[in-house]
């Protein structure tokens, strides 16, 4: 895969030419399976209905800012998670299990969609997707559920999902499996020599120039 | 003190080089279900593993079930966070209470070597204070046992995992069998700060080896410890107690799970265990039983072994199983520095400090806490990018700065309180077992800790050069649950965890605290069962075998 779309103001192409999987060569036989896997054809989806699976991908393309292609596929990421019961083994007092609590807040979604526009979420314009999204984040209650709870439930399991990614660790300059080889160069600024350094260090996102909000267009 | 070698030989069974020793493990010792071994142990972790090898090495015919797997490190195990969910626990737990504790990765582990497989492998010990909080300090409770009668133990245990570190200032001062680790860019900016505040920190201490010990190999900084380590230099019971268990005759039966003991109706005592295997329900016969399946598990079992004798659930004819059950605080706060910090390189535990970890009378609060390095890898630095409320666009753009932070963790001694508790919930697992709904409610000295640990973590990480940082609420180490008082009406076990109420009934594992200060509880629970096997094996007449 090449670099996942990003631009520079939203923190794309910080570390120019860095790829976590150029050095897959170097890594255990048991890692370099479970990590390449990822990289391949994604598994095709098996929990998901139709209509659940609409739902989701409009869902996760807000939660990660995934616009374009390539994307990671995040749907089918957690699509294989849920058909094998993959939970992070609890769930909150009052909530359904993670599955069946994921078809609830998908169905949930398409409903607030059909009542503010009239048709499934995964139609809605990206703004006001954003919108609906915003709401859930800051409700008590929405629908069934706290909206801090399904909140956790949906950021879980799309972040584990993405951040498995070796597209995504290449955006953030982390350098992925490191066994058997290991690191030599502890340190502040101190690099192993695949590595690649931060051509933007000034970009802080908590700095005003660079401050953070999804709502905000780049 | 015997050679560590003399009194466990674990580290020179191991192959030279990574992995695990499979000739041990083929000519391993079989029971059968009929056989009427000296002791059944339920659970392979932290407190399971050190009793069997305690009690192999004095002969006893033991087996210990676990209900995961018995882990091959090369095969089983992978250098990255996503692969790794197989090492935790993950089969159905619910959570409830004001302050819910999410489980899973972040808490409790399954297989062979349990929860230290994927432990950070800090292992400080506790302070003699904390055996004594309620008559010191008004708070938690007093234990029926005092720090020095552990300490012999503490020494041992460093001495097997081993353990590295500078010489510890606090609590009972003492020195470590090996010298610190050299630290990275996170260790050098805890300790940077630390300095400019006046904080003292120290490094270490860690149960990673440094320098020859035994066949386990030199660590190799990747960073991935709480993964699993591939390499064999970080300590867990998989490697540090169970070859020397096998090669003493003892059986490891993995992929077994227990869903009840069993006790006779006419003596009261326990009779042994019934576990599934492959899908069979089974019975394993025993003379004594040891309860040793982590904070949840253990009571869930308890209560879950309901008989004549114990309509409520094993040993709780006081209503004390499953109460007490305490998380540390911990809270882990992060600073943004212009230079690259990489804090993923280097095991996550390499600095601490526990100068804030007594009760300090000019403050509210009772207690304290403590700080450390932690590390977190791009999944779990998300989590705390998402706990800010960012996502979308936000999240990537902060998430593309993650080589310029550092991190920090503290542990708040949160207090033991009767209404924490594990209870069985209506839902029920794959066999019909019912599942564990643990409830947690802060009190107010927690939530007091809390803040305190964040400032001072604000401040260490201010003073190191920090524009910014950012706090993330979490929770850490389960114990209790099945504590140890002086007498059946406050807890389940004595001091040296026989339970009250079934003469044959050990409980070895975290569930035995009454308190637990500001450390990481893994050396603790090792030595208290090291303790406990020792009275155990010197009370007991010799066996036939
Ligand atoms: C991410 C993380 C980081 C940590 N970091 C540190 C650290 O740095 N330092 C530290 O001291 N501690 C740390 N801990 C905590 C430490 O690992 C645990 O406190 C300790 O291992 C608990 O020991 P235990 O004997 O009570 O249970 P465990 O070690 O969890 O062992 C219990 C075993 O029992 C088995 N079991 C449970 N129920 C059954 C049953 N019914 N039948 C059969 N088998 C069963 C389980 O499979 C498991 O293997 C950490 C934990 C986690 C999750
Ligand atoms: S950093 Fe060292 S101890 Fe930790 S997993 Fe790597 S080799 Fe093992």
């Amino acid at each position: 895969m090449t670099a996942l779309p990003l631009q520079p103001a939203s923190g794309g192409g910080r570390f120019p030419g860095f790829s976590t999987a150029s050095q897959a060569r170097h890594w255990d036989e048991a890692t370099a399976a479970v990590v390449i896997a990822r990289l391949g054809l994604p598994q095709d989806l098996r929990y998901f209905t139709p209509v659940e699976e609409a739902a989701a991908r409009a869902l996760f393309d807000q939660l990660l800012d995934q616009r374009e292609d390539p994307r990671v596929p995040i749907v089918n990421m957690v699509d294989a998670r849920l058909a094998e019961d993959q939970t992070d083994g609890w769930h909150y007092d009052g909530m359904k299990p993670d599955g069946e609590s994921w078809r609830a807040s998908l169905s949930a979604l398409d409903e607030d969609a059909f009542s503010r526009h009239g048709v499934s979420f995964c139609q809605v314009h990206w703004d006001a997707q954003t919108a609906i999204l915003t709401n859930i984040q800051d409700a008590a209650q929405w629908h069934e559920f706290s909206g801090a709870h399904i909140w956790s439930l949906w950021t879980r399991y799309a972040c584990t999902a993405f951040y498995s990614h070796p597209a995504a660790w290449d955006e953030i300059g982390f350098a992925g499996p490191a066994y058997p080889r290991g690191y030599k160069n502890l340190g502040l600024d101190s690099r192993e020599p695949f590595e690649v350094a931060d051509v933007r260090p000034q970009q802080d996102p908590l700095r005003p120039q660079f401050a953070p909000g999804a709502e905000e267009e780049d | 003190m015997a050679s560590v070698r003399d009194r466990n030989a674990s580290a020179w069974l191991l192959p030279a080089g990574p992995g695990g020793n499979h000739a041990l493990r083929n000519d391993m010792r079989h029971f059968e279900d009929d056989d009427e071994v000296d002791i059944v142990i339920i659970g392979c972790g932290a407190g399971g593993s050190t009793l069997l090898q305690r009690l192999a090495r004095a002969g006893w015919r033991a087996v210990a079930l676990d209900a995961g797997p018995f882990w091959d490190p090369e095969k089983d195990w992978v250098s990255d966070e996503a692969g790794s969910h197989h090492l935790y626990w993950t089969e159905p737990r619910v959570i409830s209470g004001k302050d819910p504790v999410p489980l899973g990765s972040n808490n409790s582990g399954r297989g062979v070597g349990g929860s230290m497989v994927h432990y950070a492998g800090y292992t400080p010990r506790f302070h003699p204070s904390d055996f004594q909080t309620l008559s010191q300090d008004g708070v938690g409770a007093d234990w029926p046992l005092a720090y020095h009668e552990l300490k012999p133990f503490y020494e041992d245990i460093e001495g097997e995992l081993p353990v590295a570190g500078e010489r510890w200032p606090w609590g009972d001062p003492h020195s470590y069998p090996h010298r610190p680790h050299p630290v990275s860019g996170n260790g050098e900016l805890f300790l940077r700060g630390a300095l400019a505040t006046g904080i003292t920190a120290k490094v270490g201490p860690v149960a990673i080896s440094n320098g020859r010990f035994g066949n386990r190999p030199h660590c190799i900084y990747r960073g991935f410890c709480l993964q699993g380590c591939k390499v064999n230099a970080k300590a867990s019971p998989l490697i540090t107690h169970i070859p020397d268990a096998m090669d003493h005759g003892a059986e490891v039966r993995p992929d077994s799970m227990v869903t009840r003991v069993a006790v006779d109706d006419a003596t009261g005592r326990a009779t042994g265990v019934h576990y599934f295997r492959h899908g069979q329900e089974r019975f394993q016969r025993a003379s004594m039983v040891a309860v040793a399946g982590y904070s949840i598990e253990t009571p869930r079992l308890l209560l879950n072994s309901v008989s004549k004798h114990f309509p409520d659930g094993l040993c709780n004819n006081f209503d004390q199983v499953g109460r007490y059950l305490m998380v540390q605080g911990a809270p882990q706060t992060a600073g943004r520095f212009e230079s690259e910090v990489r804090m993923w390189k280097a095991p996550p535990p390499e600095v601490s400090s526990e100068q804030f970890y007594e009760t300090d009378p000019t403050k509210p609060y009772k207690r304290g806490f403590s700080i450390q390095t932690v590390s977190p890898l791009p999944i779990t630095w998300a989590e705390h990018v998402t706990a800010q409320g960012h996502w979308g666009a936000g999240l990537r753009k902060y998430m593309s700065d993650y080589v310029h932070w550092a991190c920090l963790g503290a542990l708040c001694e949160f207090l033991p309180l009767a209404g924490n508790r594990v209870t069985l919930s209506g839902e029920k697992d794959r066999r019909g077992m019912p599942v564990a709904n643990f409830s947690y409610s802060q009190c107010e000295n927690d939530g007091q800790l809390m803040t305190a640990a964040q400032s001072a973590m604000e401040k260490i990480l201010h003073a190191a050069g920090a524009d910014e940082v950012i706090t993330i609420q979490r929770y850490a180490h389960l114990v209790g649950g099945a504590r140890m008082a002086s007498g059946e009406r406050s807890g389940v076990v004595d001091a040296d965890c026989r339970s009250f109420a079934v003469p044959n009934l050990l409980i070895t594992d975290g569930s035995v605290l009454p308190t637990q200060g500001s450390a990481n509880p893994a050396l603790t629970i090792m030595a208290l069962t090291a303790r406990a096997a020792e009275k155990l094996i010197a009370r007991t007449p010799q066996r036939s075998r």
